[in-house]
């Protein structure tokens, strides 16, 4: 009835049909107008689930190693909520200086190397040389006077970016959605609990991508822009170590270039010479100890670990440290294989080519690359030291 | 002679004048356009006057033209009106083309990827200008579609409108149903959500109860792709929601509209004699012609349906959007999509392939065939008590296994964990955890107890003063200690740290801030949730425990403590005295529980409230 009424007539249909339509439209038209406004506010909304999202998938997965406040765990994790991951100096002014300074040192030194530079103008140079450390130091000491809870804690108030630090030209986003996604391989020696592990299921990890997403999101919340202070930076627990510290090779080979001397070479596998050049180099068999145990490094800087694999009393992966050298020469070099083997040559060889004989029992396992990562001085400490282990 | 050297449009102007010669080409025009109406036809048409000239050029457009040769020329004015027909086919089709063009719309975003699927959702809403309008659209139209097929063949039963001639326009108005209802469970998988996910592992798995076991098992495969719903089910469910089944639709929408017009429309039951069929002899002065009368009314409606839809979306409707799908984490309380609830339902009731494959299977085949069972002649309501009977019976049921499918029905959850979903779900449905929408500024951190609502707000720093010293000196079992005990403080101290809370100032419970007002009223719905499960959850208290997480996120931590009571069947015992049977340990002591949950939130996250 109410339709006859009201739709009946063809007049009321059109007026309806045609208001319902111009109704639509101008509705249309008033959400077209509000669809920026919306659409950012959804944007803003759906950002900040997102990091709800992560926070709680942090909380599970992250905070073990880099803390339930993002600050690190000595040992376990660098610190995230930290203003060196976000790349922000304390101290730029100084940074700069100081960055001027160097500059103009490898400058001054580049000039002194020249030929054409005379004996008075080396003299001024060096003169110079020492001026520059002497402030170099002191503005380091102004510096990291202020900060040296963080200091102590390994942080380089020189080196403040991280990104910087580690050549990455990318986004800081970028930086960590690939961390996340293929985790970050690292040896033991610097990360003695562990690598990070893969997180993303494309690397083999738990996470979907979406799940990366709202991490990175929720690392990235922590960013305080220019609002970080000092407190921020003395709360972090543990700052980024870098692969290799490179600081010591560096003054030594400084030190090797004042003095004129050359900057070691790694040994090589060229198996007949380095019998003829060890000849001539005394092994030091306490230095051979600490190289093996990991005390030291190389002299390129490497650290070998021996005792990874050679356990003291034990065979483990390699045949046990304890009797070596005893073994060899009483075991080894009598396999036919190896006749006219002294037991240098033996163990010189089995550490540079360790695939060429295999103690039966074990297998090939042991890094082909020694020869790369040692001077003729490690190797003939390392045969100084295992030298030593001459008793069953 | 023409004015060009061949006839031309310029010879007309040359001899009758530019109007008259616009006015006549625009006229003929017209009438080609339509197949047979000038613009003097349409004028009068349009002012509800008979037409001047013979034949009736209205009905040359359905004589002659492609668009209307499928619509009869004229209809029965008995059928023209609300009753009987209630515009329900009419709408099921304007939902069909309207789904349709929504539905291309959103093509344009979406690609059918589990990488992508999620982030093409927020993308739409986020980023593509009146996108969520169009999802809403799209969403709310299917929901209705479903609705209104339904309603199409409850009103068609009810007037006996299946009789002889129409027995197989019945019959594929039902196969049109099922494939409105596989339409609308296909596209709810499409957005990759947790709602999406789950609603569809439910329904794919009432498939795999398909007798022989191998006929369920390669069901099941086949439409999940894969032992579990991922890429290749995503892939083959887009496929099936925008080619297979509108293909189907349409195809079976055409035999079904065909069928309808070679029958006629069937008029109310009252209108003809038992046994009559007087559709097709429609009574010169009964003649409601299509031009102009249905047209214009279709064209109002086709007006007042869409604005309704978009008022609808624009104010009062969201389609929803849940987490991101997620195989690893089944959320409480999952359902299948509400039309197939029924099934849902009639699962509880036992055996998965009888309630869940041969029952509706009955159902639906008895639909098929009814009107070849029921070959009474009258369509009166007074001569079919059984037919109607029957159908009321087969709706109560349906109405009624579809409230048992409902999570309310029949699946129980530890309390505790059915109230820490209460305070804390994500929004899911139009709802959300009550303790998402409290004001962001309210959240103050701190640790607060249920102890502080159980008293009067005077006596509130007492009883958590109090609270603080019992929890301190309550000693509980060691759960990782056997035999030793701790106290309850530090029990809860533990549990929390398990989950990664830190707690530097300890668990010192203090009172809501005053100006956290709604903080309070949750605090206050904690603890009646509590006290109203105490059967199970006995000598219970609740505590919220809030922390910045970081500068704009907080971290809401629940912790539920209480006595482990006796459980038989999935009920609490209670003892002689009325009080709840307790569990105690080998002591005598009661087993004090502790429970935890807790979630973030952030200031912008906008969590509205309901």
């Amino acid at each position: 009835m109410f339709e006859r009424m009201l739709v009946g007539r063809i007049e009321n249909r059109v007026t309806i049909g045609v208001l319902a339509f111009v109704g639509m439209m101008v509705l249309l038209g008033w959400a077209a107008i509000n669809e920026g406004g919306r659409m950012q506010a959804f944007t803003k909304m759906e950002e900040a689930r997102s990091i709800e999202q992560g926070a709680a998938l942090f909380s599970i997965n992250c905070s073990r190693c880099h803390g339930t406040d993002g600050r690190g765990l000595a040992g376990f994790g660098p610190g995230l909520n930290s203003p060196q991951f976000f790349g922000y100096d304390f101290f730029p002014e100084i940074t700069k200086q100081i960055n001027d300074l160097s500059a103009e040192k490898v400058g001054l030194n580049a000039e002194k190397s020249l030929s054409a530079t005379t004996p008075e103008r080396k003299t001024a140079i060096d003169a110079r040389l020492v001026e520059i450390d002497t402030q170099i130091a002191e503005l380091a000491t102004q510096r990291n006077g202020q900060i040296t809870a963080a200091v102590d804690n390994g942080y380089d108030p020189q080196r403040p970016i991280r990104l910087n630090n580690l050549g990455w030209v990318g986004t800081q986003e970028a930086l960590i959605v690939t961390t996340l996604i293929h985790g970050r391989p690292t040896s033991i020696n610097y990360w003695p609990n562990g690598a990070m592990p893969a997180w993303s299921q494309t690397a083999g990890g738990p996470l979907r991508m979406d799940q990366i997403q709202d991490l990175a999101r929720y690392v990235q919340n922590w960013n305080k822009g220019d609002a970080w202070t000092l407190d921020d930076l003395f709360a972090v627990k543990q700052f980024a170590k870098e692969p290799v510290d490179g600081a010591p090779l560096m003054a030594l080979i400084e030190q090797l270039q004042a003095s004129g001397g050359v900057i070691p070479e790694p040994v090589g596998t060229d198996i007949t010479a380095v019998i003829e050049q060890v000849a001539s180099v005394t092994g030091d068999p306490v230095r051979g100890d600490q190289l093996y145990h990991n005390q030291v490094q190389s002299q390129l800087g490497q650290a070998l670990a021996c005792n990874g694999c050679h356990q003291q009393d034990v065979n483990g992966t390699g045949p046990m440290t304890k009797g070596t050298f005893f073994r060899v020469q009483n075991e080894r070099v009598n396999d036919p294989l190896l006749k006219d083997y002294t037991p240098e040559h033996y163990l010189l060889e089995s550490i540079l080519m360790p695939g060429n004989y295999l103690v039966p029992g074990f297998q090939n396992a042991m890094l082909p690359n020694f020869g790369e990562r040692i001077t003729l001085q490690d190797l003939a400490d390392l045969i100084a030291y295992i030298k030593t282990m001459d008793t069953p | 002679m023409s004015v060009l050297p061949f006839p031309s449009f310029l010879d007309d102007v040359k001899e009758k004048g530019l109007k008259k010669a616009v006015f006549e080409l625009v006229d003929e025009s017209v009438e080609r356009l339509t197949a047979g109406m000038n613009v003097q036809d349409i004028r009068e048409a349009l002012r509800g006057e008979p037409a001047s000239r013979k034949p009736n050029p209205r009905l040359q457009p359905h004589a002659d033209g492609f668009w209307l040769h499928m619509r009869p020329g004229y209809f029965h004015s008995d059928m023209t009106g609300l009753y009987p027909t209630f515009r329900l086919g009419w709408l099921s089709t304007y939902l069909v083309f309207f789904e349709t063009i929504t539905g291309i719309l959103l093509m344009v975003w979406y690609t059918p990827s589990p990488e992508v699927a999620y982030s093409d959702m927020l993308n739409i809403l986020g980023n593509v200008p009146m996108g969520q309008l169009v999802r809403d659209l799209h969403r709310l139209g299917a929901e209705a579609m479903v609705l209104i097929v339904a309603l199409h063949m409850v009103r068609t039963f009810f007037t006996g409108s299946y009789k002889k001639p129409r027995q197989f326009t019945w019959f594929t108005g039902l196969i049109l149903l099922a494939i409105t209802g596989f339409l609308s469970f296909s596209g709810y998988l499409l957005p990759w959500d947790q709602l999406a996910l789950w609603a569809v592992t439910i329904g794919a798995s009432m498939i795999e109860a398909t007798p022989p076991q191998i006929v369920g098992d390669n069901l099941n495969l086949l439409i999940r792709g894969g032992p579990e719903i991922a890429a290749n089910g995503l892939l083959r469910f887009y496929l099936l929601h925008v080619l297979l089944l509108p293909a189907l639709l349409f195809v079976f929408t055409g035999v079904h509209y065909y069928k309808v017009i070679v029958h006629g429309h069937s008029l109310p039951p009252r209108k003809e004699n038992i046994g009559e069929d007087t559709a097709k002899r429609v009574p010169l002065d009964k003649r409601v012609y299509f031009i102009p009368d249905v047209l214009t009314s279709e064209i109002m409606w086709l007006g007042v349906t869409t604005l309704i839809l978009v008022v609808l979306c624009i104010w009062f409707y969201d389609a929803p959007l849940e987490h991101h799908a997620d195989p690893q984490v089944t959320p409480l309380g999952t359902t299948a999509p509400w039309y197939f609830l029924w099934i849902q339902g009639a699962l509880k009731l036992g055996d998965k392939v009888f309630w869940g494959i041969i029952f509706p299977g009955l159902i639906l085949g008895l639909l098929a065939v009814w009107p070849y069972l029921d070959v009474t002649v009258s369509r009166r309501y007074a001569d079919r008590r059984f037919a109607i009977t029957f159908f009321l019976s087969i709706i109560s049921f349906v109405t009624i296994l579809s409230y048992m499918g409902l999570a309310e029905f029949g699946v129980r959850t530890s309390p505790d964990v059915e109230i820490f979903h209460e305070m804390t779900f994500p929004p899911a449905h139009n709802h959300v955890g009550k303790l998402l929408p409290v004001p962001y500024e309210q959240l103050v951190a701190g640790v607060y107890s249920t102890r502080q609502t159980s008293a009067s707000p005077e006596d509130a720093e007492a009883a958590i003063g109090a609270f603080n010293a019992e929890i301190e000196q309550q000693m509980v079992p060691d759960p990782l200690v056997a035999g030793s005990t701790i106290t309850l403080e530090e029990r809860v101290k533990r549990d929390l740290e398990v989950q990664h809370l830190p707690l530097p100032s300890g668990l010192t419970f203090r009172t809501v801030p005053s100006d956290a007002p709604e903080l309070l009223q949750q605090l206050q719905y904690f603890g009646d949730r509590l006290l109203a499960a105490n059967n199970e959850l006995y000598n219970a208290w609740g505590a919220i425990i809030i922390s910045q997480n970081q500068d704009n996120l907080k971290r809401i931590d629940l912790v539920i403590s209480w006595d482990e009571v006796k459980v038989e069947n999935g009920e609490p015992v209670v003892g002689a005295d009325g009080k709840p049977v307790l569990v105690l340990d080998v002591n005598g002591n009661p087993m004090r529980r502790v429970s935890t949950a807790h979630v973030f939130v952030h200031k912008d996250a906008a969590y509205f409230s309901h």
